[in-house]
């Protein structure tokens, strides 16, 4: 007997999926969800790497450049800087956006640096601007070498060594930001990949119930003597392997970013090599149950397929839910974490990519978790199909 | 060999089925006459077990449908009403889908599909998807995949409605087939002369209710009305339908 469901799940789900493979708009969303991603991703990854290119070749407006003809000699000597003339109203420049950064000469300097007393340069820069901080530090650092330096050869002049006077010597390990922001954008990869899952599973999910209810062709399903759970279960893993392949094929396409850009050169670490693939399926596969189910079971109970159609929007905000959280606060780890499905998975993939993955403990725990959430999402549906209210329409 | 007992249904207050009783013998085309409404898809739905009757039994070859339905179905082929196909399957694809699940598989699935095909001369229209199909070529393709485990009881709820002359005439000859080759046939109507051309016997419903049962000669004798359609008028009650002679 149980055999027999089994294979009558199997039938149900082999119908469904070619049922599925034919359905060309179905195809079409599901194939927008897996590029979507990795595109997105490349293209925001493509802006880092041009803003870390432009902070390396720097373009620094002077104004006041007469007051300080050696100063500007030196920075024009400098690998990858360009002068040019500052505006007249530096501040306002900057404020309406027209420069980064504007590095200002005093009157006075020329007359301080004569009488050795601190010459004052401003830089004029709004760092609360994110493109303007990389060109902000660049300049920064160039001032300050420079400040160092012409401090050593007076002190040399003096007769004193100019190691006296630097009790530290600064050794900097940059994590550049640079990174930082890859880092920021590589969080979206979890997102589009839980995302990946729920946009695959949902043309099954509704066009086997809600559209089969819809159709008249449900109750001809249910003179077949089939036991419901084996029609139940066959969709729901139909609707599974569809979301299943689109997270396969996210990850792929997310692993081959590196391919197109010159990340690499941009001193951007992002791999997803077979350890990372490995992990972020065995998070993402579970779920795929899980995520399928509950979209099915959703679609039974609505009214019409057009009404399924309208909570599988809703429900597609899911995966975005913990991308959110953690944008305005950070999404800690917590071992409760892994018993809620989708949260667990995403700090599951997260783990993963971010290079730091979590043991296998805490595989097993969300993995358990969403299968058995999918089977009682099942059971529960079986239940549904025996309710004539519902087999029927209302 | 069908039989149906004292069958109940209740819907929140209406009382859609109170007290069905017929029998349907094999070889036999017995027609279940009512007009809208009146309870010949629920008695039917609870036939093929799909609803649950409040009270009653049915027995389908002797198989109690209400303990054990899923060993009914193995019994039954069921034409439900207003049966909908998968418009991106073709037509040999809903046969072997059913078979399928009724546990055919290999050369006697392909055998009996070839068979149905043949009988319902849908062979021009086998490896179409039923996407684009007409009404008639739907209905052929859902009687197909309700026969195709070979049932020894048929179950058709309204096979003719809505279809043009040339279609109702192919569903009628596959009923009168049916009969010949031994299957207790169950065809439910709201038309006279389709019931009364066809059917050895009628169950008359209205408004739930068994109102008369027998021959179509039986039915005229009992009501005293030599047209069958003014028998029917007067068993399913004078209120529903009172149309003066012009």
């Amino acid at each position: 007997m149980v055999s027999r469901g089994l294979r009558q799940a199997l039938i149900v789900m082999r119908k469904e999926l070619k049922d599925s493979l034919r359905d060309r708009r179905a195809l079409f969303s599901i194939a927008f969800s897996i590029v979507i991603g990795p595109v997105l991703i490349g293209f925001m990854m493509n802006r880092v790497a041009d803003r870390q290119r432009e902070a390396e070749n720097v373009e620094i407006p002077v104004a006041g450049q007469e007051h300080a003809p050696a100063f500007v000699e030196w920075l024009r000597q400098q690998a990858g800087v360009t002068v040019t003339k500052g505006p007249l109203r530096a501040e306002q420049a900057v404020r309406d956006g027209m420069y980064d950064v504007v590095v200002v000469i005093a009157d006075d300097y020329g007359e301080k640096f004569q009488e050795s007393r601190p010459a004052t340069v401003r830089i004029v820069a709004d760092t609360s601007r994110n493109a303007a901080r990389p060109t902000h530090e660049r300049v920064r650092a160039l001032l300050q070498r420079y400040s160092a330096e012409v401090g050593a050869l007076r002190l040399v002049a003096r007769g004193v060594s100019p190691a006296g006077v630097q009790p530290l010597r600064l050794e900097e390990i940059e994590i550049s930001t640079a990174q930082q922001r890859a880092a920021q954008v590589l969080s979206f990869i979890p997102m589009f990949i839980i995302l990946a899952a729920f946009v695959g599973g949902m043309s099954i999910a509704t066009d086997s119930t809600a559209g089969e209810r819809e159709r008249g062709s449900l109750e001809a399903l249910l003179v077949n003597p089939a036991p419901r759970m084996a029609l139940v279960a066959g969709k729901c893993v139909a609707a599974a392997l569809l979301a299943m392949t689109a997270v396969i094929l996210t990850t792929t396409l997310s692993a081959n970013i590196p391919r197109f850009l010159p990340l690499q050169d941009m001193g951007i670490r992002f791999r997803i090599g077979r350890e990372e693939f490995v992990g972020v399926l065995a998070a993402m596969l579970p779920m795929c149950l899980f995520s399928a189910s509950l979209q099915a079971a959703v679609s039974t109970l609505a009214r019409s397929f057009k009404e399924a159609q309208s909570y599988m929007g809703v429900l597609v905000l899911l995966p975005m839910l913990p991308g959110m959280i953690s944008a305005v606060s950070t999404l800690g780890q917590d071992p409760w974490m892994y018993l809620v499905p989708v949260l667990g998975q995403h700090v599951l993939v997260m783990g993963v990519l971010g290079g730091r993955p979590e043991e296998a403990w805490a595989f097993t725990v969300a993995g358990l978790i969403a299968v058995l959430s999918a089977a009682l999402l099942i059971r529960t549906m079986t239940t549904l199909f025996k309710i004539e209210r519902i087999v029927f329409g209302r | 060999m069908i039989r149906v007992e004292g069958l109940r249904k209740r819907f929140g207050t209406v009382q859609a089925v109170q007290n069905v009783t017929f029998d349907a013998r094999d070889g036999s085309i017995t027609g279940l006459l009512g007009p809208n409404g009146a309870g010949k898809t629920t008695t039917l739905r609870m036939l093929y077990g799909v609803m649950k009757p409040d009270a009653g039994q049915i027995l389908v070859d002797d198989v109690d449908a209400m303990a054990s339905p899923q060993d009914a179905q193995t019994h039954l082929g069921v034409l439900p009403d207003g049966s909908g196909l998968y418009p991106r399957l073709t037509a040999r694809e809903h046969i072997h889908y059913f078979g399928e699940l009724h546990g055919l598989t290999g050369v006697r699935l392909r055998d009996r599909t070839e068979e149905l095909l043949q009988m319902l001369d849908m062979h021009a229209i086998a490896d179409r998807r039923t996407g684009g199909f007409s009404h008639g070529e739907r209905t052929k393709v859902a009687i197909a995949r309700a026969l195709v485990h070979g049932p020894r009881n048929v179950l058709l709820d309204e096979p003719t409605n809505g279809l043009d002359v040339m279609s109702t005439r192919a569903v009628r000859t596959i009923v009168r087939r049916l009969r010949a080759s031994g299957h207790c046939v169950v065809f439910s109507s709201h038309v006279m002369q389709e019931v009364s051309a066809l059917c050895d016997s009628i169950v008359v419903i209205a408004r739930g209710q068994v109102v008369a049962r027998g021959t179509p000669d039986e039915l005229r004798r009992q009501t005293g009305h030599e047209n069958l359609e003014d028998a029917f008028v007067a068993l399913a009650g004078a209120e529903l339908i009172s149309e003066e002679p012009w």
